[in-house]
């Protein structure tokens, strides 16, 4: 949006035969700036509203929601009964929490940072100039936009021991696993790592993309004049003018990454043996397979208790590297 | 540089807006976790009425996926062309998705009027308030619920009250590729009928062409996750069992149960006696492209491989060193709690047809499921396979697995079968894991 001087400006200018029937708000002496931005905040909040609201019914109000059920030992059939911190102290003697936990915690610590620097080094190849570069980029994003079920099942149709494509080139080359990649518990966390990271690298590649065309060229031209090489200038210009774009990127791809469930649900069900099973998976198998309500939102809780307190670390000291130029 | 300047004052609001924003799109996206935790409701069906004409309608969900589904219809069409007074609309959906759902949809009152689900998973969602009682069902001498097997009756029983009606019994049958037989230099009419016999062809239906230790063919098709529980079924056979008949003593660990897992685990691992990680779904396609020689599965999968193309046999599951090893399957169907008294009225009269002489001659003359009562086998001529899969030879050692057990099903899914992945892929002793097993078996049953 252009900023309302120019907006008036341009009327004005073009528009000089209404000029007398343009009414200007009467000048006022007193605090201007306050009622502008008061009347800008309006609008703004006017503009949020319908936003907000949705937020509110189907976002604030079920955690509040949640958050009360984490209490109780509520099934979806009977009556919430309170059990105070019942469900809470049940977790820190669950086996079952602490191996999701952990789970969670090494998806989270190999995907993100992959992605991250995937999504990079994609948007670096591809901000260059070069034959069907189109292409490149929609095929890196496409996989995104497709739903990720239907991404799942193409996988595990490639991965298929028996009918497999990955697998009928793998054994070309002399690797048979003696089972289904997505059964043998040594490969199972890292078939659904690589479809997470390829599944979402191509949103974040646009997200760099985005920023690396934000970058003025005369911040090159003068880091050439200064002599600085390829690496010099991707490591003093281009990599601290990303700071805010990594920022984003890397807050979104932890928190989706402690969430991931959907690739695991449809690959592997969180198996062999909750091999692959994250907090969210169990969330999922605590409520809907053992009806435990109660104890599934109790985990909820303090996984968005962990999602919040991560976050806000990693904004910390990520916004301290932030530019502006 | 005037622009540079402009730049740089966007940048500036925009980076004071981009820590609300995270931490509501952290708040937001986290939301997503929990948005599938909320939502109070009491039990109770749908709250249809009867409409103007008096008639009442019945949603009947269902998982008869395969060939069944058609047969399943078609006595349905039997039965609302039968009266006036009621109507039953199927509506027919994977199993998964329909234990996925039943719980919300119930809990949301626009849930089903009639529920089918397999009996093993009804005490569960029976404890949890999820299912009215059917007992009266069962002392109305009108519905005639004496001709039925006994077994298929009592597979719905939960704490002494009964909240189910079969839809099917049916035990798992060996199927076995003759020609697979034949290329072995085995007999074809000569399938295993123990499990040594079984282990000693193990050996010639694994066929490895390439030699890179991965057969090409395997003896069987064994799944183990997400199917049918026939590995459990496999501890009978030496006479141990997952837990004792009343479900209130872990029996998994003991010494039978660990010899019958020990034979079949070491089977598998050192004979490569099936593929390792497979769902049912899998065992059944691995069987189906004649990639393994041996099945022991239901009745649903006859229509399959015979379009398939497969010359195969069925004969009763090799029996282990003490005792038979036959798992009975049944599917109960049953009424969400609070269901009114015109709405059970309506479906206890579907119920006494769907059970009645004519009903189960259509079902198992369409589906090759066995009849759930004995007197109608002579009338079902259309499909061999009823006849089959209710020998009484077959049928009278079935049984069927953790009857009336509550956590029957999260003891299968989170306990039994990751134990034996575990087993599988030799992730400790068979002695270690199930020995842990058990005693997680019995803090469920203790629950």
């Amino acid at each position: 949006m252009l900023p309302a001087p120019v907006l008036r400006e341009r009327h004005t200018m073009t528009t000089t035969a209404e000029r007398p029937a343009v009414k200007l708000p009467p000048p006022k002496r007193r605090r201007p700036a306050l009622r502008v931005s008061g009347r800008r905040s309006l609008t703004a909040w006017l503009f949020l509203t319908p936003t907000l609201l949705i937020l509110i019914a189907f976002t604030v109000y079920p955690m509040v929601q949640a958050l009360y059920l984490s209490f109780t030992d509520y099934n979806l059939i009977r009556a919430a009964e309170w059990v105070g911190i019942d469900n809470y102290t049940e977790l820190l003697s669950d086996s079952a929490f602490w191996n999701a936990f952990g789970n969670t915690v090494l998806y989270a610590v190999v995907v993100t940072p992959v992605t991250v620097v995937l999504a990079l080094a994609f948007a670096l190849m591809l901000n260059q100039a070069f034959h069907g570069r189109a292409f490149a980029r929609t095929a890196i994003f496409l996989p995104f936009i497709v739903s990720l079920g239907i991404i799942a099942i193409a996988w595990a149709f490639l991965l298929d021991p028996n009918i497999g494509l990955i697998s009928h080139w793998l054994s070309l080359v002399g690797i048979v696993p003696e089972q289904g990649w997505l059964s043998d518990p040594r490969y199972a966390m890292a078939a659904v790592m690589i479809v997470g990271v390829w599944k979402n690298v191509g949103f974040y590649m646009v997200i760099y993309l985005a920023g690396l065309q934000s970058i003025p060229v005369d911040m090159y031209e003068a880091a050439r004049l200064d002599g600085a090489g390829v690496w010099q200038r991707f490591r003093n210009v281009t990599l601290p003018l990303l700071s805010n774009q990594t920022l984003l990127v890397s807050v979104l791809a932890l928190i989706a990454t402690l969430q991931a469930f959907d690739q695991i649900y449809v690959m592997t069900r969180g198996g062999p043996f909750f091999r692959t099973e994250t907090l969210v998976m169990l969330v999922y198998r605590e409520g809907f397979q053992e009806l435990r309500f109660g104890y599934a939102s109790a985990i909820s809780f303090v996984l968005v208790l962990f999602v919040f307190i991560l976050s806000m670390v990693q904004f910390g000291y990520l916004r301290r590297k932030q530019v502006t130029y | 540089m005037k622009t540079q300047q402009r730049r740089g004052s966007r940048e500036r609001r925009s980076r004071h807006t981009i820590r609300p924003l995270t931490v509501v799109a952290a708040l937001a996206v986290t939301g997503l976790a929990l948005a599938g935790c909320t939502g109070q409701g009491s039990g109770g069906g749908s709250d249809d009425q009867p409409d103007a004409s008096g008639k009442v309608t019945l949603d009947f969900w269902n998982g008869f996926t395969g060939p069944d589904g058609p047969a399943l219809e078609k006595v349905i069409e039997d039965f609302n062309a039968s009266q006036d007074d009621v109507e039953v609309k199927a509506n027919i959906m994977p199993w998964d998705t329909l234990y996925q759902k039943v719980l919300t949809s119930v809990a949301g009152n626009d849930g089903p009027d009639i529920i089918a689900m397999s009996a093993s998973r009804m005490p569960q969602f029976a404890s949890q308030g999820l299912f009215e009682p059917l007992d009266d069902y069962y002392s109305d001498a009108g519905n005639d619920t004496e001709a039925l097997a006994t077994a298929a009756v009592d597979a719905s029983v939960f704490d002494g009250v009964n909240y189910g009606v079969p839809v099917n019994f049916t035990p798992m049958m060996m199927y076995y590729n003759k020609d697979l037989f034949t290329a072995a230099g085995l007999d074809p009419e000569k399938p295993p009928t123990t499990w040594d016999e079984l282990a000693s062809m193990v050996p010639k239906l694994t066929v490895d062409e390439n030699g890179d230790g991965q057969p090409e063919q395997f003896a069987m098709a064994l799944g183990d996750h997400e199917t049918v529980p026939v590995f459990a079924s496999l501890l009978w056979g030496t006479g141990g069992s997952i837990a004792n008949d009343d479900g209130t003593k872990s029996t998994l660990g003991d010494p039978e149960s660990i010899e019958a897992l020990d034979f079949w685990v070491s089977l598998i691992r050192d004979q490569k006696a099936t593929q390792i990680g497979m769902s049912g779904a899998d065992a059944d396609k691995l069987f189906q492209t004649q990639k393994a020689a041996i099945e022991i599965v239901g009745p649903w999968m006859t229509t399959g491989f015979d379009e398939a193309g497969l010359n195969y046999g069925l004969a009763k599951p090799p029996a282990g060193p003490t005792d038979e090893a036959v798992l009975a399957d049944v599917v109960s169907m049953g009424l969400p709690a609070g269901t009114s008294d015109a709405q059970k009225e309506a479906a206890y009269e579907f119920f006494a047809y769907w059970n009645s002489v004519e009903a189960q001659t259509t079902w198992s003359d369409g589906s090759g499921f066995p009849p759930n009562r004995a007197d109608v086998a002579d009338k079902v001529t259309a499909s061999p396979y009823p006849a089959i899969f209710g020998a009484a030879e077959v049928t009278d050692v079935s049984k069927t697995l953790l009857p009336g057990v509550a956590s029957g099903g999260p003891i299968m899914e989170t306990i039994f079968n990751p134990s034996v992945q575990k087993a599988l892929n030799g992730e400790g002793s068979v002695e270690d894991i199930f020995t842990d097993a058990s005693a997680q078996v019995q803090a469920e049953l203790d629950k």
